[in-house]
């Protein structure tokens, strides 16, 4: 297409749209470094006002890219010899959804901020960084090409760096937010060597040039699975992971926004995009990565005792079946669940924000000190806090795959597709369908398990505390985001996935899924008794707590062995080199003494020999010149004796 | 005015010195004034250069007879002034104007014997502005030389308590090098010949005429047409070899390299500052415009090798940099390994891998000067940069903060700033040199992506036991010796922040300069080395 039908398919209204949604999250992290220490408190109204008007941006964008053309727009960005590397924008159904949900439920977290983060001391930095964020996230979002997405990709990095160690006078939070850049560097070190292999054999970046090129699996398939390291990193697949519950030292509106909604789908939004790089071969090793994550996920999150790890663990897990979905090539279905995670899981995270921020404000009160995300410590605050209760019990059940809740949808997709998925491939596929079944089962237990703990039964350690709602500013998102957790906006029929989204968002395929509809319904449900009958039971297991212990593993196998590496080349550099140069050097000061002892000694001795040999001879004949007459005649005498006695013989 | 303006950028500063010596001792501020005008003086004639450059060739050429001796039989001695800028050297001086600017206001905290300092600075900066432009090889040499000594003194006379071990040691190291290198300078002047061929014979140092294999005197002994071997290597190759090294120990190259982390910590914050941002870049600079288009079929046969000792410099720079215990350590060591990322592109012999090379110079030396400023902050606070004896310092000076996660994340090649554009490239360009005939295995490119991965571990654990946490002195300090950044201070980092994030956003305008250098860079050493490849 040629950029002036694009013109022509998209008014300029349009084009100034999608300029302020991009734009004006990027001019909230400028105007809020801008904006004078004693006025930090006017950012908690300019940022949620730009993120608002940004989000309003993109439902036009939304409203008017939906079922068009894709608009395209591309600049030169360098240029070296006669390659040339652009930065364009790409806008199709897709990244057009992915553009409103990011802005939306970034403004919605903002506007929670606005409370939850109430007179904390940078606040600048929070919601400069929070907009930054947004910025480098609808970067991704909207990039046509890997590059660029590449550079958005490491800046979302950066910004989740800033914002888990948002609090960094506390070692936990330096810690995490260390180690989450750290682990994301080595996936995005694979990522690159994936671009590397992109740029020797395709020529381009450019992912709509890319897509025209014919199948090659002799490098594609390394360069997909490279691209998937990265996806590996930042959405927290095996054995990338353990930084997700270590970042939840960050705010929990953080949690909310990057954690669970935006950033770690990312991965699952570049799966999407550069699905048709992805061979047979590669497909295969992404379906069964994210199975084997969705698992580890489902399991660890059933014996955590954070209330935000719970959530953590969760949002690997189904990080995990959106990329098996992926690997299953269904990009349709793991891009639905993408976007109903993103507004049930957003609402859990604000939920449980909810809670801790009611408790630290009563215990700030009463003066009582104990740990508000442990839920072994709460109970029964159902009554104390009913809009929240509310609030998760919706949201959780969308997450658990209830029937009339988003989440049952997006979730049969994913069933659906695996099963069409395992009835036309391979024997070992049933084992991947297996284990999405169980953990769709496992997720149920997990969840009930917590609403349970948390609201019903008696009260523990916050019996004597008066616990209030948090403000408005925090219920109205929270609102907002649970509304967007019931069917009716993703599809009409509530036990079809086959909706609005569904069927625009790729080249959807039909699978027929209303057998697979009943069954998952009848499984949840099931599982839903399960859970009941068993509330009462705690799963005390070190090995899931710990996480099947892959942090340690990577501390003692990884981390410990490339200290001790430093410090060895520390010790060669001192030692060896150094050492080396030393003793060269020493040798030479030997040498030189050695030399110099030569000179005093043989040389200088030598010639102090001569000049001594010379004077005692010297003197020796001088002492023939006595002066006396009487020593003359005696010479004079043993001379001509001494001649006579040598001419007579 | 045009055709003398690099004269004047390298002679401002050398008269600025010869001033120095008529004005009185004790007046401080006259000489801080003389080097503050002779660097505003360069940064004018920096621009007017800069506005009369086209992307292309050699330009702004200055060629003047500087020594012919008729030595007889032995044909005709010639040296010349010869001066030009081109792609890879306009960047690089552009570089040493500014950064040079800015470590003369770094300077204002030198107190003792002010005449020396700023006399022996004015001489570093006129030499290695000649450095970079000289395009005789004689002319380029005595540069080279030139920059060795006052660095010695700046360092023995006002570094730090192990001052005299660090500048002896900088001295035999670089001594060294200037040895071998000065060994290839007689083999390359006994074997070429002026082009015109006629009688007398005329032995010329013009590195142009080196670069062409026509020139050589047949059968001399690094005649490309008939090359002999001495061991395994013809002697041409032992000559490449002997540049790598002499050039190698100044980039700094492991295992060359150990006199760079003594230097850094012992030398003043300005000279530091000097050395990591401009001196290092000598090195790479000498090795894309003498040893490699002198020799490119040596390049290209013992390329994997140079390539090899880049991503050793830059994995075993960056681990010991993750040992360092003190923070100017650190960064001298992130250094080495920076500056192996020049190495890799360099011997991928591509447009983007040379491209990638020469803008990683640029923007290290403008990511140094900024880690060196930042640890001088520190250096001039409370003299002790350990890196345990600090933690939590975001609350007590959170814009000196601000600035050291700035120059830490520009280091660590985030996108965005300058770093990542060079290293991409020179990633792209590495990694691809096999399929285009280049000597670089794929394999080499793959390996130096951990050299990221390290990067970020040791500037963000750095980050977080010195910044972050709660707020904690060891040794002997205490917190009111720690205010944030003064005025100065600030003047100096924010132009160097902001235009690390400016090349960043925007390399074109650089790039444009590189690229036709780049591109014939890539293609002539290519080109020409398989020719003579028998």
């Amino acid at each position: 297409m040629t950029p002036l039908d694009t013109l022509q398919a998209h008014s300029s209204f349009f084009v100034i749209c999608l300029g302020g949604a991009l734009a004006l999250p990027l001019l909230s992290f400028l105007l809020c470094f801008y904006v004078s220490e004693k006025y930090s408190w006017a950012t908690s109204v300019l940022a949620p006002f730009l993120m608002m008007a940004s989000t309003v941006c993109a439902a036009v964008v939304l409203y008017q890219a939906w079922n068009h053309p894709a608009f395209t727009w591309q600049r030169v960005w360098f240029s070296i010899a006669d390659h040339t590397f652009t930065a364009g924008i790409h806008v199709n159904n897709a990244s057009a959804l992915m553009l409103f949900v990011v802005t939306g439920v970034s403004f919605l977290v903002h506007v929670y901020s606005i409370g939850y983060m109430a007179g904390d001391t940078a606040l600048r930095r929070y919601f400069a960084m929070l907009g930054f964020f947004t910025f480098s996230m609808l970067g991704i979002v909207v990039s046509d090409n890997l590059l660029l997405i590449f550079v958005f990709w490491e800046l979302v990095g950066f910004s989740s760096y800033m914002l888990i160690g948002h609090w960094n006078e506390s070692p936990a939070a330096a810690e995490a937010s260390k180690r989450a850049f750290i682990i994301n560097r080595v996936g995005d070190a694979g990522f690159l060597i994936g671009l590397m292999l992109v740029w020797t054999h395709g020529h381009t970046f450019n992912i709509e040039a890319l897509r025209a090129l014919p199948l090659d699996p002799a490098w594609m398939t390394a360069a997909s699975l490279c691209i998937f390291c990265g996806v590996v990193g930042k959405s927290a697949q095996f054995p990338l992971f353990t930084w997700l519950p270590d970042a939840m030292e960050g705010p929990t509106p953080v949690s909310a926004l990057i954690h669970a909604a935006t950033m770690v789908t990312a991965g699952v939004f570049l799966l999407g995009r550069a699905h048709f790089l992805f061979t047979p071969a590669a497909l295969n090793v992404v379906a069964i990565t994210g199975a084997i994550t969705a698992l580890l996920g489902a399991f660890a999150a059933l014996s955590q005792h954070d209330i935000k790890k719970v959530l953590a663990y969760s949002t690997m897990s189904q990080l995990g079946l959106m990329v098996a979905a992926m690997g299953a090539g269904a990009p349709e279905a793991a891009l639905l669940h993408l976007f109903t995670h993103a507004f049930f899981k957003a609402c859990l995270f604000l939920s449980a924000g909810s809670i801790i921020h009611a408790l630290h404000q009563a215990q700030h009160q009463s003066h009582v000190n104990f740990d508000v995300q442990d839920i072994r410590l709460l109970g029964g605050l159902r009554k104390k806090l009913p809009f929240t209760f509310i609030m998760f019990v919706v949201s959780g059940s969308a997450l658990a795959g209830l029937p009339l809740f988003s989440g049952f949808l997006s979730k049969d997709a994913i069933l659906a597709a695996l099963v069409h998925w395992s009835n036309t491939g391979d024997a070992w596929h049933w084992v991947v369908l297996l284990v999405v079944a169980l953990v769709s089962f496992v997720t149920v237990l997990y969840t009930f398990r917590l609403v349970w703990t948390i609201f019903n039964g008696e009260e523990k350690s916050t019996a004597s505390l008066v616990v209030s709602e948090p403000p408005v500013v925090m219920r109205a998102p929270m609102a907002v985001l649970a509304l967007a957790s019931v069917w009716i906006w993703f599809s009409w029929n509530p036990f079809s996935f086959s909706g609005w989204i569904y069927n625009h968002i790729g080249a959807a395929k039909d699978f027929h899924g209303g057998f697979v509809s009943m069954a998952s319904a009848a499984w949840v449900l099931l599982a839903l008794a399960v859970a009941y009958a068993s509330r009462g039971r705690k799963l005390d297991s070190r090995l899931l707590a710990q996480g099947f212990y892959v942090d340690l593993f990577s501390r003692k196998a990884i981390e410990q062995p490339t200290l001790q590496l430093a410090d060895l080349t520390h010790r060669a550099d001192k030692k060896w080199i150094d050492g080396f140069l030393h003793a060269t050097a020493y040798a030479q000061v030997i040498v030189a003494n050695l030399t110099g002892w030569f000179d005093r000694a043989i040389v200088d001795g030598f010639v102090d020999g001569a000049a001594g040999l010379a004077k005692s001879i010297g003197s020796f004949t001088r002492s023939f010149q006595g002066g006396k007459i009487q020593l003359y005649i005696f010479w004079a005498a043993f001379a001509i004796i001494i001649f006579i006695i040598w001419t007579l013989l | 005015m045009q055709p003398y303006l690099i004269s004047l950028l390298i002679f401002i500063p050398l008269l600025a010195a010869f001033l120095g010596l008529f004005l009185p001792a004790t007046s401080t501020t006259s000489f801080r004034t003389l080097a503050l005008t002779a660097n505003v003086l360069q940064v004018i004639v920096l621009v007017v250069m800069l506005s009369h450059f086209h992307p292309g060739g050699l330009q702004l050429v200055e060629l003047k007879p500087w020594i012919t001796l008729n030595m007889g039989s032995w044909g005709v001695l010639k040296a010349s002034y010869f001066v030009g800028v081109d792609g890879l050297s306009l960047p690089l001086v552009a570089l040493a104007v500014f950064v040079l600017l800015v470590a003369t206001v770094s300077s204002w905290k030198i107190t003792e014997n002010v005449k020396g300092y700023f006399i022996l600075l004015l001489i570093l900066n006129g030499a290695i502005i000649g450095s970079f432009t000289a395009l005789d090889f004689l002319l380029f040499y005595l540069f080279f030389e030139f920059m060795l000594l006052p660095m010695f003194f700046l360092i023995a006379i006002w570094g730090g308590p192990r001052r005299e071990y660090a500048s002896i040691k900088f001295f035999l190291y670089t001594l060294l090098g200037s040895v071998l290198i000065l060994i290839v300078l007689i083999a390359l002047y006994v074997s070429v010949q002026e082009p015109s061929g006629s009688a007398p014979l005329v032995h010329s140092f013009n590195l142009l005429h080196m670069a062409d294999a026509s020139n050589f005197i047949p059968h001399a002994l690094l005649d490309p047409h008939h090359i002999s071997k001495l061991g395994p290597l013809s002697f041409r190759a032992w000559a490449f070899l002997l540049l790598v090294i002499g050039f190698g120990i100044k980039l700094p190259m492991v295992p060359l390299h150990t006199w760079l982390p003594d230097a850094h910590v012992e030398a003043p914050t300005p000279i530091s500052v000097i050395l990591a941002a401009l001196l290092l870049k000598i090195g790479g600079y000498g090795l894309a415009r003498i040893a490699f288009p002198i020799f490119p079929e040596a390049a290209i046969d013992l390329g994997w090798f140079v390539g090899l000792l880049g991503v050793i410099s830059i994995i075993y720079g960056g681990l010991n940099a993750m040992a360092s215990k003190d923070l100017k350590r650190l960064i001298a060591y992130s250094s080495v390994s920076h500056m192996g990322f020049v190495l890799l592109g360099l011997s991928s012999l591509t447009a983007e891998g040379t491209a990638g090379a020469v803008y990683q110079m640029f923007s290290h030396g403008l990511i140094s000067a900024m880690l060196f400023l930042l640890a001088g902050v520190l250096s001039d606070r409370t003299a002790n940069r350990t890196i345990a004896h600090y933690s939590g310092l975001a609350t007590k000076m959170p814009t000196y903060t601000a600035f050291v996660l700035i120059a830490f994340f520009a280091s660590l090649g985030l996108p965005g700033f300058s770093g990542f554009i060079a290293e991409v490239m020179i990633f792209l360009g590495a990694f691809k040199s096999s399929s285009v005939g280049g000597p670089l295995h794929e394999s080499l490119a793959i390996i130096a992506t951990s050299g990221l991965v390290i990067g970020a571990a040791y500037y963000l654990w750095t980050m977080q036991r010195m910044f972050f946490g709660v707020f904690n002195l060891k040794g002997q300090m205490s917190p009111e010796q720690l205010p944030d950044l003064n005025r100065r201070e600030y003047i100096m980092l924010v132009p160097l922040a902001v235009a690390v994030l400016v090349f960043g956003i925007f390399p074109q305008p650089v790039l444009s300069i590189i690229d036709p250098y780049a591109q014939h860079f890539a293609e002539f050493v290519l080109r020409s080395g398989k020719s003579i490849t028998p």
